[in-house]
């Protein structure tokens, strides 16, 4: 190989890095950033999620629940927007993330659409037969969020996991045996 | 004699010591000596190495605490969003 093609190569792999160590697929809503009044950007990779595992805790049971749903996971990547008014994010935003949610490597098996402009979208990733990975895309009128959870992920733990989230937890006092 | 020679002779002539002389000396040899303290390298370098390990483990801690709060925030929108979306097609299929 010439010295000229070995640099194309290696220019080429250094592009595809983020998508190549973990990211499935790449989430270019940058430009969207200067717009949004409230912006959620995480990147995290499998080793971070190791690492973070060993910190939760699992007497706690949403931090129980996460451990065992990212045993095996090569990473988790979020970018989530919210504006102050409709209309900041255009449909073209998430036509670029569709176009690489293509067959036969992804399917979709969600597409819901409301009538007050709420669009989700959920794909599955398919290898050698198993699921290793998820793409969400959930867009309101003033809310866009993607997130790619690159490995092998139980969707109905995730869903139920979510229903967990936001409820307050009460501290119900143990009733005293009465002898 | 010239006056030179006197004054040497004045300076260097032979004196007795004071009565108490030997005794004064001996009382002070009897006294302890106190010892001049070298604080131990090891000791400096035990220190260092338990200083840069407690360090390196709040460190670790830290960042573990940091991952731990990112990893609950990525999971918490996504399994929103999911249940969000599942509720939606259970609505539909009703």
């Amino acid at each position: 190989m010439r010295a000229a093609s070995r640099w194309r190569v290696l220019v080429l792999a250094l592009c595809c890095a983020p998508v190549a160590c973990g990211q499935q697929f790449q989430i270019n809503l940058d430009h969207l950033t200067a717009k949004a009044s409230e912006t959620v950007d995480l990147s995290l990779n499998g080793s971070t999620l190791q690492f973070a595992a060993k910190f939760l805790d699992s007497k706690d049971p949403d931090q129980n629940k996460v451990k065992k749903l990212i045993a095996g996971l090569e990473g988790i990547y979020v970018r989530s927007f919210e504006f102050q008014k409709a209309g900041e994010w255009s449909p073209a935003d998430l036509e670029t993330i569709r176009k690489q949610l293509k067959a036969p490597e992804w399917s979709k098996i969600v597409g819901v659409k409301s009538t007050e402009g709420e669009t989700d979208e959920i794909y599955l990733r398919f290898q050698n037969g198993k699921i290793n990975g998820v793409a969400v895309i959930a867009a309101e009128p003033k809310e866009l969020t993607v997130v790619n959870i690159a490995g092998p992920v139980d969707l109905d733990s995730l869903a139920e996991l979510g229903g967990h989230f936001h409820i307050p937890k009460m501290d119900v006092p143990k009733q005293k045996d009465v002898h | 004699m010239d006056w030179l020679e006197q004054e040497l002779k004045d300076a260097l002539a032979r004196e007795d010591p004071p009565a108490d002389f030997a005794s004064r000396v001996l009382r002070r040899a009897e006294r302890p000596v106190t010892p001049v303290y070298r604080f131990p390298r090891w000791l400096a370098a035990a220190a260092a190495v338990v200083v840069l390990a407690g360090t390196g483990l709040e460190y670790r801690q830290y960042r573990g605490e940091m991952a731990k709060e990112q990893v609950m925030r990525a999971f918490e929108i996504a399994s929103v969003k999911v249940n969000r979306i599942q509720t939606q097609v259970r609505e539909v299929g009703k």
